[in-house]
């Protein structure tokens, strides 16, 4: 039975050849279009949660009210972790965890690694395997390291790692105590290697301030420890901590499970709801959407050919069939269908896999050799054969042998309604995407062409490092004096990103409330505003080589000023971190940070503060090949240990538009695919129309009709379709891009253009489509057509 | 008795006029009966084949067959029976053109849940009878019209009905290879099957054991 339905299924795919075609290639990219969103969804979702105490691993976090509103973050002072444990019995394990860069050596080699300070307890807490060493000791001693096993390869190449010394330059010896296997594509807790926290006291790193909060920390609880119980315990603990010390607290302590902290990293009001949760959901509607597109298609089209099938279902009805089996038939069909269109789609998927990675940043793969693979492979095949089969097998065993064993039947000239419906379903979410796409792109280009408030042109960074802060004045001077920059600033942080913030300043005519406004930090020697390019408003820039007093000088920006309520800011003193500040100058708001967002209130203080990265201004007259040349010279003469590593400003910024450009191409992407799978369906529809239609079009043509009549009345069916989609899909995408933007501070509003844009795209590329069959019919002979009569 | 039919009146309303397809059609058929249906285009004689083979309704009227009131039975009911003791003939053939003959003579008894080796058994004794075995791999688009009308009959037969149903079985043939046709139906028949055929042909209708005449739905018996 099942031997001969699929012969026949396999002799009737092999007859028509352009449908199958058609058919299988659609449903192939729509399958691989899901499988990839699929894989994505799948590590996004067991994104840290594979460690084997998950439900007992939790984070450490903070809330607490700053300018008026519920604010929560994830970085908690060093000593948090450690007093839990010693204070609550429920905590069973903690680790603290602090990534730093270093600089290796091994022999001659020099590599840059990322890697983590964590606790004993880190390798107790989480499951990353070792390959070698003793999870229990690996980490007790101080000048002992843990590397991951392509580390170790990189290092050592095929030898033992174990027991070998590494250099940390400029810093120690360690001796490697444990190799850990590479970890997953599914972790956030992303490391090369991990030095013992007690290191971090050797280096001075660590401190027992209640106040400072840069670190992450982590607990795992004693089984049965039931998570609100334990919150409402450890609730006032930095309060209770910080009481005197003269720095009060009203920091609450509160904790959020491991397994939800990926997903669910957004705060409101003080609770953590959302983020990537919500692109997950959106992504998985996408991959719903689009698999249900290429089964439309699917269904369109085999029961566009159901008159060449209606006699089989007649005759096997007289010869003994049931209806159950006729429909069990034509399911299988789809079902074979289904899986040829997969073997193609894992083609499609294996050959983009490496591209959706780039875009995604992720490195995703499927992994052939686990069972649960093939198991959903093989759910999947039959879950869209059977969509895809369903509404064309319940169509065609509908038929009544007496009316198609007649020869009197033909099915209805027009569009039957439940197809249209379909068609109108494929377009209004493509038009939808389409809107989507245009709206996210202006988006961005909108918050490209906002004023950064500085000059990032031949502007360039890099980290203090070794020998660089002894030497400085030698090098500033020597970068300047050989041309290669025309100005030279330590600052905190890069321009483009912020390192520190704080609050509890006072100044002339603060108030209690002004406590809790939070301030940025910046920091600056000598000439901010001649290398960043920024503009001065009032005051001069601060110059400690000029002003010998400047060490606590401080420049505020427009915003700051505004929230201060200065009048006169110059000479205005403000006294924070313990220190008085002494105004000396105003700029403009710059984009420091996102954007889309409006800029903070910014203080950028003199040396008194601290200094962790230098901004050259190159030379302008020079290429910048001849003055990073320059420096590097400079830089290998004074500070040969380390490697001359720097950044130009505008790649970085750049970054910050690199999460809503993966999102603007990714949505490009699939309105695109979208619109594909359903062309792929109009075109195979409209080539059948105009098949059916064929004797109207001979008499038409007889009566005088022209090739423009025919080719406007075989296209307009179809573009009424698309206009009904257009009207469908323009609320929908305007709701769902109103409530993206909302996001942003700083945003477009939605235009009627977008709308109409999107529409003429998609009437124009589906009348291309349509009008190749309705002109090929109408440019045929009628007497040819008329004579098959 | 092999089937009955009383009053039997069948009719299409259009334009709100009331067109009759079947008007009053008695008919009494024994086991072993040849039947002929005769009469002009038009009269009714497919629609009397096809109310007589449950493929069609109609309005009024009472049908019994082997004692079963089939005006009484659900479609699923009336499908199992026709199932059963039926085995039509199409003036088209109406073969299944991606399966051989072979696939076309086998598929009566996929439905019919029956094991492959009695299908394979069956299909060959079939394949035989009917000098056909040289051409089982071939499709219907590779036969002649008679030839293909030779697998429907044996496709009608292979599951053993009472009745055979032929909607002018030779009307698409030349007719050398309709008087095979009839040769046949006559030797089946002689076999003890029960054949109710509609014809336009004297000759043809003369092989059969009695003749019918339909005028405008209404049964005129010689």
């Amino acid at each position: 039975m099942i031997k001969n339905y699929f012969k026949i299924a396999w002799r009737n795919l092999w007859k028509n050849k352009v449908f199958s075609s058609i058919n299988i290639v659609g449903l192939a990219i729509g399958m691989a279009s899901t499988i990839l969103i699929m894989l994505w969804i799948q590590n996004e979702v067991s994104h840290d949660r594979f460690h084997k105490n998950l439900e007992r691993i939790y984070t450490l976090n903070n809330r607490d009210t700053f300018n008026g509103e519920l604010w929560v973050w994830n970085t908690t002072p060093k000593i948090l972790a450690p007093t839990l444990k010693e204070e609550f019995p429920e905590v069973e394990e903690f680790t603290r965890v602090n990534s730093s860069p270093f600089l290796f050596a091994v022999g001659d080699m020099r590599i840059d690694v990322e890697g983590k300070f964590v606790d004993p307890g880190f390798l107790k807490l989480f499951s990353f395997p070792f390959k070698e060493g003793n999870i229990n000791t690996a980490l007790n001693e101080t000048y002992n390291i843990v590397i991951t096993e392509s580390l170790a390869k990189k290092l050592f190449g095929n030898d033992e790692a174990m027991g070998k010394v590494i250099k940390i330059v400029g810093r120690d010896n360690f001796t490697v105590t444990g190799v850990v296997k590479d970890l997953p594509n599914n972790t956030s807790l992303d490391f090369e290697f991990l030095l013992p926290w007690s290191y971090m006291k050797v280096l001075g790193w660590d401190d027992e301030w209640w106040g400072n909060n840069s670190i992450k920390s982590f607990v795992m609880l004693k089984p049965g420890v039931k998570q609100d119980v334990f919150d409402s315990k450890i609730k006032n603990v930095t309060k209770e901590h910080s009481k005197n010390t003269g720095d009060l607290s009203t920091i609450e302590v509160f904790t959020q499970p491991l397994k939800d902290t990926w997903l669910y990293s957004k705060s409101e009001n003080g609770k953590y709801v959302g983020s990537r949760i919500e692109t997950v959901k959106l992504f998985a509607i996408v991959a719903v959407f689009i698999l249900l597109i290429a089964c439309i298609n699917f269904m369109n089209l085999s029961t566009a050919r159901s008159e060449k099938r209606a006699r089989e279902v007649g005759i096997r009805k007289v010869v003994g069939a049931r209806r159950e089996s006729l429909m069990f038939q034509f399911i299988s069909e789809s079902i074979i269908l289904s899986f040829l269109a997969f073997v193609i789609a894992i083609g499609i998927v294996e050959l983009s896999l490496p591209g959706f990675n780039r875009l995604v940043a992720k490195d995703l793969f499927v992994d052939y050799g686990h069972v649960v693979y093939w198991l959903v492979a093989l759910l999947f095949i039959l879950f869209t054969g059977i969509l895809a089969g369903s509404y064309p097998a319940f169509y065609l065993s509908a038929f009544k042998p007496i009316k198609v064993l007649k020869q009197t039947f033909k099915s209805g000239n027009t569009l039957v309604t439940p197809r249209k419906v379909l068609v109108v379903l494929q377009f209004t979410f493509a038009i939808a995407l389409i809107i989507c796409t245009v709206t996210i792109k202006k988006q961005i280009e909108h918050a490209q062409s906002r004023d950064s408030g500085y000059n990032k042109d031949n502007l360039v960074y890099m980290h203090i490092v070794g020998d660089i802060d002894k030497h400085y004045s030698v090098i500033r001077n020597e970068l300047l004096n050989s041309g290669a920059a025309i100005s030279v600033t330590k600052s905190m942080s890069p321009i483009t990103t912020r390192y520190s913030d704080g609050w509890g300043w006072e100044w002339d005519g603060s108030n209690e409330g002004d406590s809790k406004t939070d301030f940025v930090r910046m920091a600056s020697d000598a000439d901010f505003v001649k290398t960043m390019g920024a503009n001065l408003v009032a005051g001069r820039d601060i110059d400690i080589y000029k002003y010998s007093t400047d060490s606590t000088a401080m420049v505020l920006n427009e915003t700051a000023v505004k929230i201060m309520r200065l009048e006169h800011p110059i000479g205005a003193s403000v006294r924070a971190d313990g220190e008085t500040w002494r105004v000396v100058g105003v700029i403009k708001d710059f984009i420091y940070e996102s954007p889309y967002d409006k800029v903070q209130q910014l203080a950028i203080m003199g040396p008194k503060s601290w200094f962790g990265v230098l901004h050259l201004k190159l030379n302008p007259a020079n290429a910048i090949s001849k003055n990073i040349g320059l420096a590097e010279a400079i830089f290998k003469k004074y500070n040969p240990e380390f490697p001359f590593d720097f950044e130009f400003v505008d790649t970085d910024y750049a970054l910050k538009f690199q999460e809503e450009k993966r999102i603007g191409t990714l949505a490009g992407l699939f309105s695109a695919l979208t619109i594909f799978i359903s062309c792929l369906g109009l075109f195979g529809l409209a080539s059948y129309m105009a098949e059916n239609r064929i004797k109207e079009i001979g008499v038409r043509k007889v009566l005088g009709a022209s090739v423009a009549n025919i080719t406007t009345l075989l296209s307009l069916d179809f573009l009424k379709l698309v206009v009904i989609s257009l009207l469908i899909a323009s609320p929908i995408a305007w709701w769902a891009m109103e409530n993206w933007l909302q996001k942003y501070t700083y945003r477009i509003d939605m235009e009627w253009w977008v709308f109409a844009l999107a529409g003429g795209v998609s009437i124009l590329v589906s009348m291309i489509t349509v009008s190749y069959q309705s002109i090929r019919a109408a440019i045929a002979n009628p007497v040819k057509s008329l004579r098959t009569e | 008795m092999l089937l009955e039919l009383k009053n039997i009146y069948k009719w299409v309303n259009s334009g709100g006029r009331r067109f009759y397809l079947l008007k009053d059609a008695h008919l009494q058929v024994e086991e072993g009966e040849f039947i002929s249906i005769m009469g002009p285009s038009g009269s009714g004689k497919s629609t009397l084949l096809n109310v007589i083979g449950m493929l069609d309704d109609f309005n009024e009227g009472e049908y019994n067959f082997l004692d079963e009131p089939v005006h009484q039975l659900k479609e699923k009911h009336k499908a199992n029976l026709y199932k059963e003791y039926i085995g039509f003939v199409f003036q088209a053939y109406h073969l299944i053109d991606e399966l051989t003959v072979y696939e076309n003579i086998e598929t009566p008894l996929l439905y019919k849940k029956i094991s492959g080796s009695e299908r394979k058994a069956l299909v060959a004794d079939m394949l035989d009878r009917f000098n056909i075995v040289g051409k089982k791999d071939l499709f219907p688009s590779q036969l002649s019209g008679g030839q293909q009308q030779l697998v429907g009959i044996a496709r009608a037969l292979i599951t053993k009905p009472k009745l055979i149903l032929a909607d002018e079985p030779t009307g698409n043939l030349n007719s050398k290879q309709g008087e095979e046709i009839m040769e046949l139906f006559k030797q089946l028949n002689e076999e003890g099957v029960t054949i109710i055929q509609v014809t336009h042909s004297e000759k043809n209708a003369e092989y059969g054991s009695r003749i019918i005449n339909l005028l405008d739905g209404t049964v005129i018996e010689k």
